[in-house]
């Protein structure tokens, strides 16, 4: 574990940082080389985005000392840090798809003439000049951004930040929304960034990419530093056995056979494609909960969204309890077929001014008596469903923007219990619940499918997809990478695969 | 081993925070004054206007200010539909002087018996509304620009087959519902009309409070992406409030003409700003989802009494009172604005 050299930039002296009872990050240690691509690797939660966001500047309130290029900062705004040389390429790209490429390179820095309008001769030549010196010279800056790929797209967002200055970059998740194809190029590109001698800051999942692009991993857990370790002296297992904190079983489990004639097919889900997955086939069997894991922006959650009726999709059969779904359906179509889907926002499929028993029975109403909705007729459906989630409080009068995040969420799935849909597609049905909620939650699902009734549960959070499910499809970059029965399986088998 | 929240939009839950906050009676209370924040407008406008006129506060002039508004007020029922689903009609202009020219025309030139003329009318204004409708949903225009589209179309339609002609000879039937007394001789001017309106408004009542179709509009505006995965139709939705808010603009514009006692060949679009400006000082959101029907008979009582009260006081010339409609106007939807809004809502 190597400490403070002569060629460090950047170093990072004890950093502690607290959210109110949370603490984040713990004496935690980190330095970075002129030239060198430095990967920071760990569990969901376990402190890569605090530290990241303390390097950016984003946070100012931490303790421990910064130091970079032989000076302590302290950056206030992520401002101040591009100003002084660090610069962050975020997973949501913050550039302009109506501007073209070259307008993208310098906004808000174009070259002037000395009548002070835009040079754009000059920002033109500029522009092709660096972009070829990356490696892309085929690149049209005179083109709008959005006719290119998003991984060109990110090529130009990388060269902005450098054009801005920064001599650090701070990659978030770079290649989560990249085909494979688009992360080749990427690694060609941080090896051109390297040989110019640029620091990179390197943020993934992926860990395969990490062992084939960073020199030095630092591995974090539960807000501290496990350790830094050379790259060309470490193993893919040795890095996981150190996120996880446990030695790994190293044995991968069986492939899962495929549905056999006798089960009950209720979602049948063939060669499904669009922009940002490929070939997507999976089936749903009665009595079932299939889960489908995948890193964020790995496409899972637009694959739920897409056999909803919610997300374009450009081919493929949809095919539920039997009857196909016609090329192009709305969500109206796909809940009469017998579909439900509570999404991973709940924001976007709660009324939180209206009452709870409004937010239960409004798929129902037309069930529900006559033309007429009775309140007393909606609570005698809603108050059962609010008891067997356990709602707290059951109050099904509440406004249900005034329950807590878990609470809102066991309303979603209290929707259907009542009058259930054949499939019911969950999209992180735990995502910032304590343990109790989330067991009462997973519980839930059980019981629907103790009830033979199809779920599919879509999550980046390995510990609900394993706790919860019969069969697991992993899905990386768009892609199903395998699918396997949920025995034996833990979170190494998994992130072995992505 | 725990999980650790890193972003501050995850947060972990705890038992403290599952707590559900608890309202107190006095601020049940508080709350309850300001979703009534119309209603206290409106009571201090009539406290005003009636010690600064002694005309004001008479049954007459409250018979004078229900029928200036009928018209406004049965255009405001369909607006309280469209504005509810968070869309916006500005067609409802022009559809109402195509909709009264075109019942005249049925009657003076093709000789059409009554009531077929009205019904015509009615026909041609629900047609408009479905015009915008589709317009908006199938081909995805914005309502504003659907319906600014279809204002043009109607008022085109309206000159040129007009050709600028004027009628005075109106069929008996309009002329009835726009200006016939309720209860004999001495009975409530513009009674008809005046009933008219109120039925418009009760009927909207009714179908927003008491039916799924209603449940429907308010949680299309409320949230579009959560109705569409309760499995509501947004998009038909909204091509239901337009095609209402047609029907209305073409009744409005018959019971106004008959009112009038003419045929315009022109739109009065004054009307248009009218009908929003009602549905938004009751307080019905621009945004949609909040308000109602009930809202909008407040609304429609206090534009009343602002144009009528500032008739009624003796040293505010006509030159001037545009103007002042203008302050009151402006301060009465702050105050709905800042209040009502941040209130919790209460519907219809």
């Amino acid at each position: 574990m190597s400490s403070t050299t002569s060629s460090s930039i950047l170093e990072l002296k004890d950093i502690s940082k607290r959210f109110r009872t949370l603490q984040a990050l713990k004496n935690v240690n980190f330095d970075l080389r002129q030239g060198e691509t430095h990967a920071l690797v760990g569990e969901n939660g376990a402190g890569k985005s605090t530290l990241m966001r303390i390097l950016a500047g984003v946070y100012d309130g931490y303790e421990g000392e910064f130091w970079f290029n032989g000076k302590q900062v302290h950056f206030h705004n992520p401002k101040e840090a591009l100003n002084a040389g660090i610069g962050m390429i975020h997973q949501e790209l913050s550039t302009m798809p109506t501007l073209t490429v070259a307008e993208n390179l310098f906004l808000g820095r174009q070259p002037l003439t000395r009548f002070g309008s835009v040079d754009w001769k000059k920002m033109q030549r500029v522009a092709h000049e660096e972009l070829a010196n990356l490696g892309f010279p085929e690149i049209n800056v005179n083109l709008p951004l959005g006719t290119y790929s998003l991984g060109i797209q990110q090529v130009v967002e990388v060269l902005r930040v450098i054009l801005s200055g920064a001599q650090v970059l701070i990659m978030d998740e770079p290649t989560s929304a990249l085909s494979p194809a688009e992360v080749e190029r990427l690694i060609q590109l941080i090896d051109t960034l390297r040989q110019q001698k640029r620091s990179i800051v390197y943020i993934s999942h992926f860990l395969d990419e990490v062992m084939r692009v960073a020199d030095r991993i630092t591995v974090l857990r539960d807000g501290q530093k496990v350790g830094t370790l050379e790259r060309q002296d470490t193993t893919l297992d040795q890095l996981i056995s150190l996120i996880l904190g446990h030695e790994i079983n190293a044995t991968l489990p069986s492939v899962l056979p495929e549905a056999t004639e006798q089960d009950h097919i209720l979602l049948d889900v063939k060669d499904l494609s669009a922009d940002v997955f490929k070939n997507i086939n999976f089936q749903v069997v009665a009595g079932q909960i299939l889960g489908i894991y995948g890193p964020i922006g790995a496409g899972h959650f637009d694959v739920a969204r897409a056999i909803f009726g919610m997300y374009r999709f450009d081919q493929g059969i949809i095919t539920i309890d039997g009857k196909k779904l016609p090329d192009k359906f709305s969500a109206r179509q796909a809940i009469k077929a017998g579909l439900a889907y509570a999404t991973e926002s709940r924001r976007k499929s709660m009324f939180l001014d209206e009452p709870i028993f409004r937010n239960i029975t409004l798929p129902h109403l037309s069930q529900i008596g006559t033309i007429v909705p009775n309140q007393a007729q909606e609570l005698k459906v809603a108050t059962p469903a609010m008891i067997r989630t356990n709602v707290q409080p059951p109050d099904p009068l509440n406004a249900a923007g005034k329950l807590s995040g878990g609470n809102q969420q066991k309303v979603a799935i209290a929707r259907w219990l009542t009058f259930p849909p054949k499939v019911l597609i969950v999209s992180e049905p735990t995502r910032g619940m304590d343990v109790g909620a989330k067991s009462e939650v997973l519980g839930i699902l059980r019981t629907l499918r103790n009830e033979h009734y199809g779920v599919l549960v879509v999550s980046s959070e390995p510990e609900t997809v394993l706790a919860v499910s019969d069969q697991i499809a992993v899905m990386s970059h768009g892609r199903i990478v395998a699918q396997l029965d949920n025995k034996g399986l833990d979170k190494d088998s998994l992130m072995r695969l992505i | 081993m725990g999980v650790q929240a890193e972003s501050s939009n995850i947060q972990p839950e705890t038992a403290a925070e599952a707590r559900v906050i608890q309202e107190s009676s006095r601020e049940i209370w508080i709350r309850r004054l300001k979703t009534l924040a119309p209603v206290w407008t409106l009571l201090v406008m009539w406290i005003i206007f009636s010690l600064a006129s002694p005309s004001f506060a008479t049954p007459a002039n409250f018979n004078n200010i229900l029928a200036q508004v009928a018209t406004a007020g049965i255009l405001a029922v369909g607006m309280t539909f469209v504005l509810l689903t968070g869309e916006i009609d500005l067609s409802i202009a022009g559809v109402m002087g195509l909709s009264a020219y075109v019942a005249t025309q049925f009657y003076t030139i093709h000789h059409l018996p009554e009531p077929l003329p009205v019904i015509a009318g009615l026909i041609v204004g629900t047609l408009c509304g479905m015009g915008s409708g589709i317009i908006s949903t199938v081909i995805r225009v914005p309502t504003f620009m659907a319906t600014l589209a279809m204002s043009l179309i109607a008022e085109g339609l309206l000159l040129w087959t007009s050709q600028g002609t004027q009628y005075f000879k109106l069929s008996p039937f309009p002329l009835w519902i726009g200006s016939a007394k309720l209860g004999g001789d001495d009975g409530l001017r513009s009674g008809v009309f005046i009933l008219l309106t109120t039925i418009c408004l009760l009927i909207g009542y009714l179908v927003l409070r008491y039916t799924r179709f209603g449940r429907y509009v308010y949680m299309t505006g409320a949230n579009p992406s959560a109705a569409r995965l309760a499995g509501v139709n947004t998009r038909a939705m909204v091509f239901a409030v337009l095609t209402i808010s047609g029907f209305t603009a073409g009744l409005a514009g018959i019971a106004a003409m008959g009112r009038l006692g003419t045929a315009l060949p022109a739109p009065q679009s004054n009307f248009l700003i009218q009908a929003i400006a009602v549905v938004v000082l009751g307080g019905t959101s621009l945004t949609g989802g909040r308000g109602g029907m009930w809202q909008t008979a407040v609304g429609l009582l206090i534009y009343g009494s602002l144009s009528n009260g500032l008739d009624n006081i003796a040293n505010i010339n006509s030159f001037q009172k545009t103007f002042i409609t203008g302050l009151v106007l402006l301060a009465a939807l702050v105050v709905n604005i800042v209040f009502a809004g941040k209130a919790e809502r209460d519907r219809t």
